[in-house]
């Protein structure tokens, strides 16, 4: 399962959300958060703790500190050890609000670390949430190369060998942009699925290997028009050996095939090779086929729908007809 | 199939010039050749894929042969990943 430590949420936000540690700088690199759901102890607070989950971030706003503050003090410090005591990667304190020596007691005593923030609660819990599903969200690498090809992400993939990056080569050249070569990070974004480089350093991107030639620099060959840095991936174009497809590829475009890739159905399209066969020129094709079909334009179903529209008119055969035959 | 970790104790890591070594030698095998780091699978046969693994000096990563010829494959492949060839 993926998680983020509380010490990589607090290196990637700390000047963003202003973030200074409380307590427990030690503890931050131990705790693992494991989800975006935020919790707010309100309800936790006023002594109701069913459905606690201790995987989740604890927010401490406004509403909490009053509360606490119209609670005795032997009942305060009774909840406040309750709610430390199921446990929580770490607690943020919005506001920069100042916290009762009972929760440092507690986050001393459980390891817990105590962050402060000078935000708003709710901008920040909005905030932190949608940063920790981007760190969360499941990732995948995929064999196969990435291109933006008129704003439309074509993943080509396929046995080593087929063609793949010279086919890149080849639509850059036609000024697409390329995105990723040989190793593409796939990250699922909602319904979406995002395709980068799975590079280390920035520097070490956008670079193709042509066989025979070694790798070759593209951003620095063809320009910052030719690159981009992730693209969302829309179409699936697989490069088969012709033998290997045993005939079956699309004839018409009706039925339309799709592959899932992290539980997401992308349409996929097999293209079976031949000598001769322009790959890019057919991924253009593909492209602006697909971006027709966006706008409600779907051509193979048009032509079968007049088609089936005049043979219906048609008349059938006349005897006279047989007869001329004779 | 076989697949085992390997470390790597080639000077300064897997750099291009082992890597391109061992994209070749795994060429000239039929089996199928995958490295796997920190989670990340990739085809040995490919030049880009290695590279972008960053595998450093001292790193471990895992080997798997898997094909007619992977007894072979597996011994020369993991030589140079250690630096002995």
């Amino acid at each position: 399962m993926s998680f983020v430590t509380v010490e990589t949420l607090f290196k990637d936000k700390k000047e963003e959300f202003s973030l200074e540690v409380v307590v427990g700088e030690s503890y931050l690199r131990d705790k693992k958060i494991s989800t975006y759901d935020i919790f707010r102890p309100g309800l936790a607070l006023a002594g109701y703790t069913g459905y606690f989950l201790s995987e989740r971030v604890i927010i401490i706003g406004r509403t909490e500190v009053s509360y606490l503050k119209t609670l005795t003090k032997q009942l305060r410090n009774q909840r406040v050890a309750e709610i430390m005591k199921l446990g929580t990667p770490c607690v943020i304190v919005a506001k920069k609000l100042s916290i009762g020596d009972k929760f440092k007691e507690e986050a001393i005593r459980r390891k817990i670390p105590i962050l402060r923030t000078p935000m708003s609660t709710t901008p920040f819990i909005h905030k932190l949430s949608t940063y920790l599903a981007y760190k969360l969200a499941p990732t995948k690498f995929i064999q196969g190369t990435l291109v933006d090809i008129y704003g439309v992400g074509v993943l080509f993939m396929g046995k080593p060998g087929t063609g793949k990056s010279e086919c890149a080569l080849d639509l850059i050249e036609r000024g697409h942009r390329f995105v990723a070569d040989d190793l593409v990070k796939i990250v699922q974004r909602g319904d979406i699925l995002v395709g980068s480089g799975a590079e280390k350093s920035a520097q070490l991107k956008h670079y193709i290997e042509v066989r025979g030639v070694g790798l070759v620099d593209i951003y620095r060959i063809f320009g910052v028009k030719s690159v981009r840095s992730h693209k969302r991936i829309e179409i699936v174009m697989e490069l088969v050996l012709w033998d290997e497809t045993k005939g079956d590829f699309e004839r018409v475009g009706i039925q339309g095939k799709n592959k899932k890739i992290l539980g997401i159905e992308i349409p996929r399209i097999v293209i079976p090779l031949t000598p001769g066969k322009n790959v890019s020129v057919i991924a253009e094709v593909v492209a602006m086929n697909y971006l027709l079909k966006l706008r409600g334009v779907h051509p193979a179903k048009e032509y079968n729908e007049e088609l089936k529209r005049i043979l219906a008119q048609m008349e059938a055969p006349t005897s006279r007809y047989d007869e001329e035959i004779e | 199939m076989i697949k085992k970790p390997v470390k790597i104790l080639n000077e300064n890591g897997l750099h291009a010039l082992p890597a391109s070594r061992f994209v070749k030698l795994a060429d000239k095998f039929e089996c199928n050749v995958i490295l796997e780091k920190e989670g990340v699978e990739i085809n040995g046969k490919s030049i880009m894929g290695i590279l972008t693994l960053a595998c450093e000096k001292g790193s471990t990563v895992i080997l798997t042969c898997e094909g007619k010829d992977e007894k072979e494959a597996f011994k020369a492949l993991r030589k140079i990943l250690e630096g002995q060839d």
